[in-house]
């Protein structure tokens, strides 16, 4: 996937590059925001990565520009700032999603993995599946094979969150902010306890946990 | 002082200015006085003149030129000084009596100056009002009297009234001066103190006078601010040292460890352990940077502006519902008691904060099989979320120290946080205008934090 990055700290945008690209992505990079809304306006990106300030052109007002030349191009926005107004204004500037430096890499990737497999259709399911679970969003039940799981309302919407992004890795940090609505992070593993619950109630093999990273969803390989 | 210093100060100009509206009202004053004095002795004086010659030439009617001879001639034998001058013209203008200078004999008023007679200001003629009358025969009446002492009495009030206006001048300017010394030498004082602040006494403070007044309340609201000020730039203080300690004592660690890897660790299995735990410790930085940059922007009152009805009945219920397996996880039990549809002006994200930090809290610094209980009620127009274990407790009188930044209990030091949590609760709280305070409960720590519920 092609990606823009733009960066003023050349040590960060080389080692975000690098690690992007280690990940089998394309990226570009530009260390102003004036030339980086010039790239962004000639190619056609899959994905924008932006920080917030910027020599030239600060990263909202760039954002702000793209979506005002109608590019709906995913943006993710890095800021140093990490204040408790900042994403916000991100958001509503037209950022589709927002990271406080410093941030893990694998915090990016999952992030960055996530924005691009974003469904671009408006079409909304009324079932979600992996492998034989089901989970119906309008009746608010999961299904494995043929046995109703009853779950709490909290998992439900923890399970609503994974399935709708099966196969990606998705952060503590993403769960926390998609499922709980926590900007903060809070000092207990809140979301480890609640996986593990939900796990033993869906059982062990759908919900894998990728090291250093997070979790992922995924129907089990068929035992050979 | 310096004397121009004076007389620019503020006091002075409105004294000088006060004595500036004096002049002019005495000046009306003086002006008026004089004007309606002299014309009532003009007026006066013509009446006189009026009637003597209107008597006198009802004497003539009756008696002839004889009779009215005979009456001037008794008048002016009892005429002393400052009485009217008589004079009898003939027909061809000759005296018959009196001394006045013949004049034409037309009907009415003139003005006649003469050698001066001793009455008069020095140096000046002697000026006659005279009235002059015909009488039949050709002969011609002239009754006069002196309007000289219309002005002398003129110039005796305004001479008063200048002695007057001279010496009030006087007491004007000198108790201008006085009373703006005064004042600017109070002013002054407040200057030194301010001075003495700008060169790094925090400790000055502007002196009071026993006699409250304005500048005093002044001095008294001065003082305040300033006491303020020092209490916020001790916080201050306290903050940096905290952080500065706080901080050091992790980069310490971690230098330490790295230190120790470099001259120890001989394979890429055991330097990236020690790169593991480095990482682990800078999170932790990290995270308490964090916390610090929060709590300052929470403190700032920016977020208030962002205040909507928040039902923190739904607030605490989730955070409940999110640390109940995670509480009974780790041996302990989470009672909650909350009552339903309660509101409040407030900020969602912050009220959540405080409820995780306030249930982590109570998680992390009690031993299993502790009991934790959280209630939400109202009560009157309060309401009241209360967090409560019956694990050990605080050491008695820390209960207010808990909120303090970086405050760690001594026993639990060790124990995971970064002594921020309750001192986020209290910001928000303090944001909220909610009041908030623990109290020990032996065996065990509540803390509640009390809303005003809006009507």
């Amino acid at each position: 996937m092609n990606i823009l990055l733009i960066e003023d700290e050349p040590e960060l945008a080389t080692y975000v590059t690098r690690y992007l690209e280690l990940n089998g992505h394309r990226v570009e990079h530009a260390a102003r925001g004036d030339s980086g809304y010039r790239l962004a306006l000639q190619h056609s990106y899959d994905l924008l990565i932006v920080d917030r300030m910027l020599p030239g052109m600060d990263g909202i007002s760039l954002v702000s520009r793209l979506r005002g030349e109608k590019r709906n191009l995913p943006v993710l926005f890095l800021s140093n700032l990490g204040g408790l107004d900042e994403r916000v204004e991100g958001l509503n500037a037209g950022g589709d999603d927002y990271l406080p430096k410093p941030f893990a890499p694998t915090e990016l990737l999952a992030r960055v993995n996530a924005l691009l497999r974003r469904p671009q259709g408006t079409h909304e399911p009324t079932v979600l599946r992996v492998g034989d679970l089901e989970l119906n969003l309008i009746k608010r039940a999961a299904v494995r094979g043929q046995k109703e799981i009853p779950l709490l309302p909290r998992e439900l919407s923890l399970l609503e969150y994974m399935m709708r992004r099966p196969e990606q890795v998705i952060t503590r940090t993403m769960f926390l902010e998609g499922v709980w609505e926590y900007n903060f992070d809070p000092r207990t593993n809140i979301v480890e306890t609640h996986i593990s619950r939900l796990r033993s109630k869906i059982g062990a093999d759908l919900i894998q946990t990728v090291r250093g990273s997070g979790y992922m969803i995924r129907a089990p390989k068929p035992a050979l | 002082m310096r004397p121009s210093q004076l007389f620019r100060s503020a006091s002075f100009r409105i004294a000088a200015a006060y004595v500036g509206l004096f002049t002019v009202s005495v000046s009306i004053l003086a002006g008026l006085i004089y004007l309606n004095s002299t014309s009532a002795l003009q007026s006066e004086i013509h009446m006189r003149i009026g009637a003597e010659s209107a008597a006198l030439k009802e004497e003539f009617g009756q008696g002839g030129i004889a009779r009215l001879l005979q009456a001037v001639a008794d008048r002016q034998r009892g005429r002393l000084v400052g009485g009217l001058d008589y004079t009898v013209l003939n027909a061809q203008g000759t005296h018959i009596f009196g001394d006045l200078p013949s004049t034409k004999c037309t009907p009415g008023w003139q003005v006649f100056t003469g050698p001066p007679d001793g009455d008069e200001p020095l140096g000046q003629m002697e000026r006659l009002s005279v009235r002059v009358t015909p009488l039949g025969g050709g002969y011609c009446l002239l009754v006069a009297d002196d309007i000289g002492k219309v002005d002398t009495f003129g110039t005796l009030i305004l001479n008063s009234f200048g002695l007057v206006f001279l010496f009030t001048l006087l007491l004007a300017v000198a108790g201008g001066l006085f009373l703006s010394s005064r004042v600017l030498r109070r002013i002054e004082a407040i200057n030194r103190t301010a001075e003495a602040i700008i060169e790094g006494d925090m400790s000055q403070r502007i002196a009071r006078r026993h006699a409250p007044d304005d500048l005093d309340r002044l001095a008294a609201t001065l003082n305040r601010m300033l006491d303020r000020m020092t209490g916020l730039m001790e916080t201050l203080r306290h903050v940096s040292n905290d952080i500065a300690h706080d901080l050091r004592t992790p980069l310490g660690r971690l230098r330490q460890m790295l230190e120790e890897a470099n001259r120890t660790a001989s394979s890429p299995d055991e330097f990236r352990q020690v790169v593991t735990g480095a990482i682990e410790e800078v999170d932790n930085i990290l995270t308490t940077f964090g916390a610090i940059l929060r709590i300052a922007q929470i403190e700032s009152g920016s977020r208030r502006s962002g205040f909507c009805k928040v039902s923190i009945s739904s607030v605490v219920a989730d955070v409940c519902e999110t640390f109940a397996p995670l509480i009974e996880d780790s041996g302990k039990t989470l009672r909650a008691d909350i009552e339903p549809e309660l509101w409040i002006q407030g900020d969602r994200e912050l009220l959540v904060q405080s409820a995780v930090n306030l249930l982590e809290n109570a998680v992390a610094h009690t031993p299993a099989g502790t009991e934790i209980t959280v209630r939400l009620r109202r009560s009157g127009d309060t309401v009241t979320f209360e967090v409560e274990d019956n694990g050990g407790g605080v050491p008695d009188g820390t209960t207010d120290q808990i909120f303090k930044r970086f405050y760690r209990v001594e026993q639990s030091r060790t124990a995971s946080g970064n002594g921020l949590g309750l001192s986020i609760v209290a910001a928000v709280a303090d944001l909220h205008a909610a009041r908030v305070s623990a109290t020990n409960v032996y065996p065990g720590l509540k803390i509640d934090m009390v809303f005003a519920q809006p009507a």
